[in-house]
């Protein structure tokens, strides 16, 4: 089995903006960006928003700019609009394992690494990239990884596909599948 | 259309629709079924048997494709062998307990009579 890796794609703000999934709210500034969470009434418009983080790409003027209820975009700072709890879109995990699941179980196994874990004090590595962990290669199929960069002013788009020659791997069906002898 | 046109048309057909096969992961199950049941099956049930792996000292989960259904065991002496589904699934949630304390899980014993007594059980790997 081989991948093929295509991207990545970097997505800008501008970009991101015109996505459906997120609300673009930019009422004074041009590169505003809303990125939205938990559910908000502004104060100003009683417009219902869900959840926002004020992010600015472009340097506005040096003095601060008021938005609606109050909150700030200062030169190009991410301003948590208070709502969220600290929800940062530039920092994800480098790395989270995979356990086993269930009510029943006495005993419970992370997934990395395999097969056992080595001593604490033997120190390991770990894989920081997602498409190259190497479960993705237990079967063929074909993943879009999605990674806000830079305090969500960008996204990061790969496209992987898991998969082997199609031609060997028909050459390989027929083969075993109407040659081989039943022996 | 002479018969070498046509001959090809088949050849093409033929290996585009060879080609295609191998990238549907799962084919036979669309809605995901027993995706649904395998998850359900595996909530209230251990992903381990009563064995612990002996170079480790805990039961030790061996990774296999989330696409495998089936498990065989194998037991001698009294000869058996069974099929299972392969219920557990690798997932996000940490989980608890970590690992068992002692004498929670039996040794292998001397002389070992069935493939689930050397503490190694099949978990599938995740999805994504």
């Amino acid at each position: 089995m081989h991948w093929q890796l295509r991207g990545p794609h970097q997505l800008g703000p501008q970009r991101l903006a015109s996505r459906k999934t997120l609300l673009s709210f930019a009422p004074a500034l041009a590169a505003t960006v809303v990125a939205c969470h938990a559910a908000t009434v502004l104060a100003s418009g009683g417009e219902t928003i869900v959840s926002s983080q004020v992010i600015s790409d472009t340097v506005v003027d040096s003095g601060t700019t008021t938005i609606g209820d109050g909150t700030f975009v200062g030169d190009g700072v991410v301003v948590d609009g208070g709502m969220m709890g600290g929800r940062t879109y530039g920092q994800p995990d480098l790395f989270y394992n995979y356990y086993t699941q269930g009510m029943a179980n006495q005993a419970n196994a992370q997934m990395y690494l395999a097969p056992v874990p080595v001593p604490p004090n033997v120190g390991h590595t770990f894989y920081t990239y997602q498409p190259f962990y190497p479960h993705e290669l237990l079967y063929w199929h074909k993943d879009r990884y999605h990674n806000f960069y830079d305090n969500g002013r960008g996204l990061n788009r790969t496209r992987i596909n898991y998969g082997g020659n199609p031609i060997h791997q028909a050459a390989s069906n027929i083969y075993w599948n109407y040659l081989r002898l039943p022996r | 259309m002479s018969k070498t046109t046509s001959g090809w048309l088949f050849a093409a057909v033929a290996l585009v629709s060879l080609g295609a096969q191998p990238n549907q992961a799962d084919a036979g199950d669309p809605m995901a079924v027993t995706t649904l049941w395998n998850h359900n099956f595996a909530q209230p049930r251990p992903w381990h048997g009563g064995y612990y792996y002996q170079p480790y000292g805990q039961p030790t989960a061996l990774v296999v494709p989330p696409t495998a259904h089936m498990r065989q065991t194998h037991s001698w002496g009294v000869g058996q062998n069974l099929m299972w589904p392969i219920h557990h699934q690798f997932g996000r949630s940490a989980t608890q307990p970590g690992a068992a304390g002692p004498g929670q899980f039996m040794a292998t014993p001397q002389w070992p009579s069935h493939t689930d007594q050397f503490g190694i059980y099949y978990v599938r790997g995740p999805w994504d």
